[in-house]
């Protein structure tokens, strides 16, 4: 018995030294340089392996790449940032694992942004982190006007799109060439339930009626259920709110369910590698808004032409704006000369851009959502395409001031 | 597979105890490495995977009170650590209070959650006491999923706050104090699990997993005690999963899917049922396989946590842990019958 009180007081002794030991050594490293790590670490989290792989996904980093070669020829030996590196993660659209990710990009890799981040309650996930850890987040890739809104914070930028500038476009333009009735179909996440939101204000506001919202699994592969119901009213539009692979799926089933020939499709967001990825046909006269087109004019295509070079595929706008978000970020790195979250943050509000990407940017103080000049499309027929990736026809820009709101009085700093 | 379910869990709990537990200089030893191990892991691992093994180490010996002691293999046990998350975090969020007390109250709601499903399931033996636990699980579940205006639905329940009076932001300036924070929590469970096991009532589990008649006709109110090996289980799951979501800062669906109630199930046949060691090694070795392969960029993680779990099904029924006892059981028996004989 002795030996064991003997036994268990060593235990406890080496246990509370442990503790002392560890309380001085494991705490957090403040960077003494004007560079942290002496680089420059960007964080590219998105989906590389589902539904949103082939919209954003592996290219993002080339786009990213293209970013990080511009800017260092540029400013050549007067670059700020002289080692730059690009890491990447797969979030595979769950905010569990963004959450995870984002935390061990920051902590772990020694992230000084994370930029992308498809899937709106992932993005929101990721937001959370970059307000605990203090380090810069730049989303391109969700949509939800939450990032700016309720859930905005010092850290986190919205760069491409959101859901109100979609339907602003998109929604308002259909009820005034005839689509009065509305069946919406969305996705049950936070993008979905946003989108339908966005969509439901700026329909009824353009006279429409939205007679159904119908609520799809994320993600999901048979929609026919939810085609069966959402026709049964009769609408003049069906709107849906599903995007990437989800979407191709409803389109596919949509067409075979013989929907195209008694409802006019809506759809909220889409990216051109949707069309790529169905074919034109598929999408016949069907409007939508765009943040950006690869072949809307010179600057835009010598960029794609670069881009495809890389890839061998045409950008969406989720690729151009990942590098112009990347360009920007190094930009204000350059212009702060650190790497310091909260001295780029100040370089960055306020900041207007014109770039590749952007035009008549500019980087809200308010709620730091980027706003820029839009475009609504029309998918082109068949034959108007005249080369593999030309699928869109440019109806009219939608001026910045149009396509977004002002900043919500949600979002408070 | 069912066929196999149907049958008792088939775990040999020495009669005797073994040359290991008997000796207490070797038990001990085995606490004071633990211990130590317990304490530096978070100088070798990442210190939020460091908490994640913790918080799973105690889930597995959750499911292990019920899957090793007592001969139930419940299939829905997601349920109270994922009640528990979004307890926890409701309370942490709404009320401000200290992370511990969060956890205490999420640990118990799983617990009042347990009384009614375990009274309706424990009637139940092998696959369908699986499947009915399965079924409850499910429809907290959706239950979650559906009610958006508390739970967040697809989002989550985003930004818990790790509260802890004045230690408040040195607990969240880094995960490494965080997890000294939580690791109290843990090993209060796990003594309460190891206490569980070595009392009069753990003794009765056990005849109860090995002849559920005789106990019966001894005396003792079979259901009734299961009803509370399942509730205490639930308590402890619900502990750990307190802990995990505080340390995630997060909880979502994924906590209450049923994926997370097979991993666990995986993680303690892994380590070796009914040895509550065996959890611990099992929750260590995937929670850092998942999290080494999932860095390196590999996608297939399932396919190999599953080709592993295989192997150890067919070639180590007693799994890991319950392997290497009965191994060194053997040599230490033999070692002594040498010197007797010499």
């Amino acid at each position: 018995m002795h030996r064991n009180k003997s036994l268990a007081l060593a235990a406890s002794a080496v246990a509370g030294s442990l503790v002392l030991a560890a309380c001085g050594s494991g705490g957090p490293s403040s960077g003494g340089g004007k560079i942290s790590d002496d680089k420059v670490v960007l964080g590219l989290l998105n989906d590389q392996s589902g539904v949103y792989k082939d919209l954003s996904g592996p290219n993002s980093k080339v786009a990213i790449q293209m970013a990080v070669d511009d800017y260092k020829a540029k400013y050549g030996d007067k670059a700020v940032a002289k080692n730059i590196e690009i890491i990447t993660a797969d979030h595979q659209n769950k905010p569990d694992i963004a959450n995870t990710k984002a935390q061990e990009m920051y902590d772990r890799q020694k992230a000084d942004i994370i930029l992308d981040v498809p899937t709106s309650s992932a993005a929101l996930a990721v937001a959370t982190q970059a307000k605990a850890k203090k380090k810069l987040f730049i989303d391109i890739g969700a949509g939800t006007t939450a990032l700016t809104g309720a859930q905005c914070n010092k850290y986190t930028f919205h760069w491409a799109y959101d859901t109100g500038m979609l339907a602003a476009g998109t929604g308002g333009a259909l009820v005034a060439d005839g689509g009065k009735n509305w069946s919406i179909v969305y996705p049950d996440y936070a993008f979905g339930q946003d989108m339908t939101k966005s969509f439901s204000a700026a329909v009824e506001k353009a006279g429409g009626t939205v007679q159904q919202k119908i609520a799809t699994p994320f993600p999901n592969d048979n929609f026919a259920t939810f085609i069966t119901k959402a026709g049964s009213t009769n609408p003049d539009v069906v709107g849906i709110m599903a995007a990437g692979g989800d979407l191709i799926n409803f389109v596919k089933q949509y067409n075979q369910a013989g929907m195209a020939d008694k409802a006019r499709l809506a759809v909220g967001l889409m990216f051109i590698t949707d069309i790529h990825s169905l074919g034109v046909e598929a999408f016949k006269n069907t409007v939508f808004t765009d943040a950006w087109y690869w072949n809307f004019d010179d600057q835009n295509r010598a960029w794609a032409d670069k881009f495809k070079e890389k890839t061998n595929t045409r950008p969406s706008f989720a690729h151009a704006g990942n590098y112009s978000a990347a360009f920007n970020y190094l930009e204000a790195v350059q212009a702060a000369g650190t790497d310091d979250a909260d001295a780029v943050v100040k370089q960055l509000e306020g900041k207007k851009i014109n770039d590749v990407f952007l035009r008549n940017g500019e980087v809200r103080a308010a709620d730091h959502n980027v706003t820029h000049d839009v475009y609504q499309v029309k998918v082109k027929s068949k034959d108007q395409v005249k080369e593999e990736w030309d699928y869109e026809e440019v109806l009219k820009t939608v001026p910045a001031s149009e396509a977004y709101a002002p900043p919500s009085p949600d979002c408070k700093m | 597979m069912s066929a196999q379910l149907e049958q008792r869990v088939d775990v040999e709990l020495p009669t005797e105890p073994s040359a290991v537990g008997r000796r207490p200089v070797v038990r001990w030893a085995m606490l004071v490495v633990g211990l130590i191990v317990t304490l530096a892991l978070p100088w070798f691992v990442y210190p939020p995977v460091a908490m994640d093994i913790a918080a799973w180490a105690l889930f597995a010996i959750s499911v292990d009170l019920l899957l090793g002691y007592t001969g139930l293999l419940s299939f829905g046990h997601a349920a109270f650590w994922g009640t528990s998350a979004y307890t926890t975090g409701l309370i942490a969020i709404n009320s401000g209070l200290p992370f511990p007390v969060a956890i205490l109250g999420g640990a118990v709601v799983a617990m009042l959650l347990a009384v009614p499903i375990g009274y309706l399931s424990v009637r139940r033996t092998g696959i369908y006491f699986a499947m009915v636990t399965l079924a409850f699980a499910q429809m907290i579940y959706f239950i979650a999923n559906q009610w958006r205006s508390v739970t967040g639905g697809e989002n989550g329940l985003q930004g818990i706050p790790k509260n802890l009076g004045g230690l408040t932001d040195l607990v969240n300036s880094d995960s490494f104090y965080f997890y000294y924070a939580a690791l109290p929590i843990i090993l209060i469970g796990v003594f309460i699990a190891w206490r569980t096991v070595n009392s009069p009532f753990g003794r009765v589990l056990v005849a109860i997993r090995d002849n559920p008649a005789r106990a019966r006709a001894l005396g003792y109110d079979v259901e009734r005690y299961k009803i509370m090996a399942f509730v205490l289980s639930a308590g402890l799951a619900g502990l750990a999963g307190g802990v995990f979501a505080v340390s995630h800062g997060f909880a979502s669906l994924q906590e209450l899917i049923w994926t997370t109630s097979g991993k666990v199930v995986l993680i303690t046949v892994l380590g070796g049922i009914g040895t509550l060691w065996g959890p611990v090694l099992g929750a260590a070795l995937v929670v850092s396989l998942e999290d080494q392969l999932a860095s390196s960029g590999f996608n297939g993680t399932g396919i190999i946590t599953g080709a592993i779990f295989v192997v150890i099904v067919l070639a180590f029924r007693h799994g890991i842990w319950g392997t290497a006892r009965n191994g060194i059981n053997a040599w230490l028996r033999k070692r002594r019958q040498g010197a007797r004989s010499d």
